[in-house]
């Protein structure tokens, strides 16, 4: 099976779906000729022609609001915004426009949309490149939010966005494309090449919308974690010498509650990881979520290890950055609060 | 020697209440007045249009100049009698407000030469992405009037399932794109359809509205762009009804160039037209029609008309300008202008319109009544159930288990 | 002063543990040499472990039922001299800041006494297990960071099996105690299950009713037609629900395999009813918070269901102590058989004039005789008999029955 890291399964993701149906076209700035800053669409122009792949005016409203028309009329346009933290001009759109049209419409409109973003940090982005906005999208109902951890949930999540009849959000760590990260700057980076999630199939295949991934099983304790806070996770689980059930959420809307449930149930404690600020974030809403579903089974309190409340610091990026460490102690310590 | 010291400019209207409505610099043409170019003229040599103003009926009724249309006058009698519908359901549903049976209502009073005019223009695939004051365009299409007042009092059979604010319409089939109470959200929607069409090499084309005020959203200008940019077979229109609730146009520096110019930057053609005046309102629309369906890319349209009434049933236009401003209004009223126009053409007479006037008083009785039979807001509402779909395609665990929530 | 560990010796032919039985002395106890400390019992033998010092006792470890290894330090003392402890035991670790209890801040802080009286600290999982347990947590003595409760605690607690709390009121009661069946008790229900699957003890005692039958009778005379008609069960009910808080084993479910009793401060009394389709129970729920005509009207309700065959499985499950009555064919005694997992199980029989001679005069008195039966592994005959004794004070003296308080 080829071995691919996330940008190249994205882009065989993208690939496959043009391929497959005319009603999917790829826009956003710098995606046609040059293929992204990020390269997800190489080659895809070239290939496909330039009206499945083409460039957009520097305009995020603009494009989404596009994306939307063309929705409605009827086909499955996938829009990439060039950062996360740039959709923010877009909001208006996402939350009034995508994610209420159906609805307000009694059914006669909606849109089909996958918004793609490059999202996250430990790239040394600073502010405006490193954000984690999931929680914002979250909140907002009649959106999904898909945030892959790996070249082969990348792929088949993407196609499986495309397919999707709502508006996805779909963001891509993008500290992850070219390898897993595991917290640790010092250490000399990784490529994906030898781990089993980068071997991804050639064709179609689909990793569906709300189904975790248990990437390790544990008996002491639960770790949610997504994107690319599941490497961190694995990392921070074997520094902890806690046997931690390690749940990768794939998407947060929908979300797997089962699967959390089930873990929590078991483990009694529970511990939730992500990069984005603590204050509202979406660790609020899973602590809510297994409080209220797994209270009488819990055997210390609900911890989140996070992004500090405060703006993605440059020079700080490691200070900020939730890594390993500060997972080991909060699974070390929610164990000894038994 | 004095130094030159800044000062901060804020505009105001010519008149507040108590004056006498003024409106002075309001740039008119003589009906016929303004030149009618080929379709396929390039943007750079139309520029004088943006400033003109295109009238065809003049005082007596007369259609005149070169963008005087030929319309079947079966046509036109069409239009004049959505107008009347549209008024009189206007008229009949802002006293269902202050009665209590519905939370709320907007009028396009005034304005219903542009839904009318246009509805009729287009063809019956081609989307509309209105703003509120579109009424007539359901009307003029023959949506079942009943339907409406199901909606506006959010009953059981309201078309929008309880879900949306009244007035807040949707109606595919119709050509009418689901509204939104955000301004401006669906101009750029009406450049992704048109796109959309294009990609597929359809003949459908897109017309969007906002209103004057509007023209300072982001919204406004990122659709422009994307028109522009992409050549979309769409056609976009500022109705510029000279007011935002109580801000006047100038706020949106309309008193500076008009919006029609807007166009200019963009390289899209802008007319300025008379939105009270049928012919005109069509023909222009025909104009920018031809332009879109031959691949020619977006126009841009400033209607030029009046709000008579209020902005909507919360407002009370008389605490900021002046009272009889409507009236006063120099390009008359939409609905007496087509039926003299009628009048002159021979094909129309006053009791005939008397009678079409009875005629329709009677049709709107007839469907709020059907509408009341159902129930007025709060008598009747739509199953709970309807609250908890279409939020996604397929309903996720919290839709499920919220709605059991409430059922218990 | 020194400190002197006390370990549990190798009392018997290799035994690894022993179970504790039952402690002698509490922390600031002075003893004196060969003062007896604990009891602890072994599979052979209970043996009393006395001090091989004098001195003061600083710590006790192991609750009653609890097995502790041989080795292990049982007591802590204080004594004179150098104690047989060499190495000074590493001192306390500094306290784990609590997430319930604020850093000390800086020494200007005024910060305001922490209230004297705040609620237990427990995990929700603890907290479940002690519901379950029929544990206040109040009552639990928490030795985790803060004075948290910790699992082990609420399982500790569990194990010495805190005294029960008197009944009084008529609200009802959710609590449940699980109280495990230690040291000879616990041996000598596993001798008795070896000997008789049940062991039951049968207790008959005669009850003059006369007193309590005028009452009923008169009170069934005065009734209403809403009110319902009173036989002698409603009486017995209110009376036994009276007794069963002064002797909370009767009131309890036993599991053998565990070791385990579970007493209930709810009385939920069966009633063993004849039906068509034979014997059914149907429970009087929470009777202790029913009074008479409650009791009746229930009464009534659930003989009607079981007859009619629509009382539900709920109702016919969940008792903790059975009456079993024949009425007109109650016979002079019976030997009940207990409804397991309950423990006590109470029959009246017929009720008979008999001749009695009172103040030296001849006098017809109604009589009637409870038959009641006994698990054996839990009730020994003199309990039995305290208990009867008490339930028939209350019927032949029926305004005790309602008396808030007896004298």
């Amino acid at each position: 099976m080829p071995v691919m890291n996330m940008i190249q399964a994205l882009n065989s993701a993208l690939d496959v779906k043009l391929s497959q149906d005319p009603d999917v076209l790829i826009f956003g700035e710098d995606v046609g000729y040059f293929g992204g800053v990020f390269r997800v669409t190489e080659g895809l122009q070239k290939k496909h022609g330039l009206k499945r792949c083409f460039d957009t005016p520097i305009s995020e409203g603009g494009i989404i609001a596009t994306a939307i028309g063309m929705g409605a009329y009827g086909l499955r346009p996938v829009a990439e915004i060039q950062f996360a933290d740039y959709i923010l001009p877009a909001f208006d759109q996402l939350i009034s426009e995508a994610a209420r049209l159906r609805y307000r419409s009694g059914g006669e409109f909606w849109a089909p949309i996958t918004v793609r973003a490059p999202y996250g940090g430990g790239i040394f982005g600073g502010q405006t490149h490193s954000q984690s906005p999931e929680a914002l999208f979250a909140h907002v109902t009649g959106l999904k939010t898909v945030i892959p951890s790996n070249p082969h949930d990348a792929k088949g999540l993407l196609i499986a966005s495309i397919e999707s009849d709502d508006p996805v959000i779909f963001l891509e760590p993008k500290r992850l494309y070219n390898g897993p990260f595991h917290g640790r700057p010092d250490e000399a980076a990784k490529t994906w090449a030898g781990d089993p999630s980068a071997e991804v199939p050639e064709g179609h295949y689909t990793v569906p919308l709300g189904k975790a991934a248990v990437v390790r099983e544990g008996t002491e304790a639960t770790v949610l974690a997504y994107g690319t806070m599941v490497h961190v996770a694995k990392a921070g689980i074997a520094d902890s010498g806690v046997d931690a059930e390690l749940i990768d959420l794939r998407s947060i809307v929908p979300l797997d509650i089962d699967t959390i449930v089930e873990s929590v149930a078991k483990t009694g404690r529970c511990v939730i990881l992500h990069e984005a600020s603590r204050y509202a974030g979406f660790g609020g809403e899973l602590s809510a979520l297994v409080q209220e579903r797994c209270f009488w089974a819990l055997r210390s309190p609900i911890r989140r290890v996070t992004g500090w409340d405060t703006p993605y610091p440059h020079a700080f990026e490691w200070d900020y950055f939730p890594g390993p460490a500060r997972l080991a102690e909060a699974l070390r310590g929610v164990v000894e609060e038994n | 020697m004095t130094a030159n010291r800044l000062d901060l400019y804020i505009p105001e209207p010519d008149a507040r209440p108590g004056d006498q409505p003024r409106f002075g610099d309001l740039h008119l043409c003589g009906p016929g007045e303004v030149r009618r170019p080929d379709t396929r003229t390039d943007e750079a040599e139309m520029r004088d249009l943006p400033y003109g103003l295109i009238r065809v009926l003049d005082d007596q009724g007369n259609a005149v100049g070169r963008w005087a249309p030929s319309i079947a006058t079966d046509v036109l009698r069409k239009g004049l009698r959505a107008m009347m519908v549209t008024r009189a359901t206007d008229d009949r549903l802002f006293r269902a407000h202050r009665q209590g049976k519905t939370s709320f209502y907007m009028k396009s009073s005034g304005e219903e030469a542009i839904g009318a005019a246009q509805s009729l223009a287009l063809a019956p695939g081609d989307m509309c992405f209105p703003t509120y004051r579109m009424l007539a365009w359901l009307i003029a299409r023959d949506y079942p009037l009943a339907h409406f007042t199901n909606q506006i009092f959010s009953n059981e059979k309201d078309p929008l399932k309880g879900r949306q604010l009244p007035i807040l319409m949707s109606a595919r089939d119709y050509g009418f794109y689901s509204l939104s109470g955000n301004l401006g959200s669906r101009y750029g929607h009406a450049v992704g359809w048109a796109m959309a069409s294009a990609y597929r090499h359809d003949h459908r084309i897109a017309i969007a509205h906002v209103g004057e005020g509007t023209t300072a959203e982001g919204n406004f200008h990122e659709a422009l762009t994307f028109a522009s940019t992409y050549r979309a077979p769409c056609i976009m229109c500022v109705t510029n009804n000279q007011w935002a609730i109580s801000t006047f146009s100038g706020m949106a520096a309309g008193n500076v160039e008009t919006f029609a110019t807007k166009g200019i930057a963009y390289g899209i053609p802008g007319l300025r037209v008379d939105g009270n005046d049928f012919l005109a309102v069509w023909s222009a629309t025909r104009w920018a029609a031809e332009r879109a369906r031959a691949n020619l890319g977006p126009t841009l349209i400033e209607l030029f008309t009046y709000r008579a009434a209020g902005h909507s049933t919360s407002d009370d236009p008389n605490r900021y300008r002046p009272a009889h401003e409507a009236e006063a209004w120099p390009l008359g009223d939409p609905v007496e202008r087509l039926k003299q126009h009628l009048i002159t053409l021979g094909e129309w007479d006053e009791d005939r319109h008397a009678a079409l006037t009875d005629e329709v008083a009677e049709q709107v009785r007839s469907a709020v009544k059907e509408a009341e039979a159902i129930g007025t807001l709060g008598q009747s509402k739509p199953p709970v159930d309807e609250m908890f779909e279409d939020v996604f395609a397929q309903p996720d665990w919290r839709v499920i288990e919220q709605r059991q929530e409430l059922e218990r | 002063m020194g400190a002197y560990h006390f370990r549990l010796p190798d009392i018997g032919e290799g035994v690894a543990e022993a179970e504790i039985a039952a402690w002698h002395v509490k922390v600031g106890d002075a003893v004196a040499e060969d003062q007896t400390l604990v009891d602890v019992m072994t599979d052979k033998a209970t043996v009393d472990m006395t001090s091989p010092v004098e001195g003061v006792v600083t710590a006790i470890h192991g609750d009653p039922g609890q097995m502790v290894p041989v080795g292990s330090v049982l007591v802590e003392l204080e004594v004179e001299g150098r104690g047989n402890v060499t190495e000074r035991t590493a001192a306390p670790a500094p306290a784990p800041v609590s997430v319930f209890e604020r850093p000390a801040r800086h020494e200007a802080d005024d910060a305001p006494e922490a209230p004297a009286v705040r609620a237990p600290l427990a995990a929700p999982a603890t907290r479940r297990r002690a519901q379950e347990a029929g544990i206040a947590l109040e009552t639990v003595t928490g030795t985790g960071p803060g004075g948290r409760i910790l699992r082990q605690d609420v399982e500790a607690h569990i194990a010495s099996a805190g005294k029960g709390q008197a009944v009084s009121g008529r609200s009802p009661k959710a609590a449940v105690h699980d109280e495990r069946i230690t040291g000879l008790r616990r041996k000598i229900a596993e001798r008795m299950e070896q000997a008789a699957r049940i062991p039951q003890i049968t207790y008959v005692e005669e009850v003059d009713v006369t007193e309590l039958e005028a009452l009923r009778q008169d009170m069934n005379a005065h009734r209403e037609e809403s009110e319902p008609r009173l036989s002698l069960l409603p009486f017995l009910i209110r009376a036994l629900v009276r007794v069963l808080p002064e002797f909370p084993r009767m009131n309890a479910h036993f599991d053998a395999e565990a070791a385990m009793l579970r007493r209930f401060e709810g009385a939920h009394v069966g009633i063993a009813t004849q039906t068509g389709n034979g014997l059914m129970v149907p429970v009087i729920r929470h009777a202790e918070a029913r009074d008479l005509d409650d009791c009746a009207r229930e009464l009534a309700r659930l003989a009607q269901a079981a007859r009619d065959g629509t009382v539900s499985r709920g109702e016919l499950s969940g008792s903790t102590i059975t009456i079993t009555s024949l009425g007109a064919l109650g016979g002079i005694a019976t030997t009940p058989m207990l409804n397991p997992p309950e423990v006590a199980i109470i029959g009246p029989n017929r009720i008979v004039d008999r001749p009695a001679i009172q103040g030296g005069l001849l006098s017809v008195r109604k009589v009637m005789n409870i038959s009641s039966s006994f698990d054996h592994r839990i009730i020994d005959g003199q309990d039995a008999a305290l208990f009867i004794q008490r339930l028939k004070r209350l019927l032949e003296h029926p305004a005790l029955i309602f008396m808030d308080r007896e004298t």
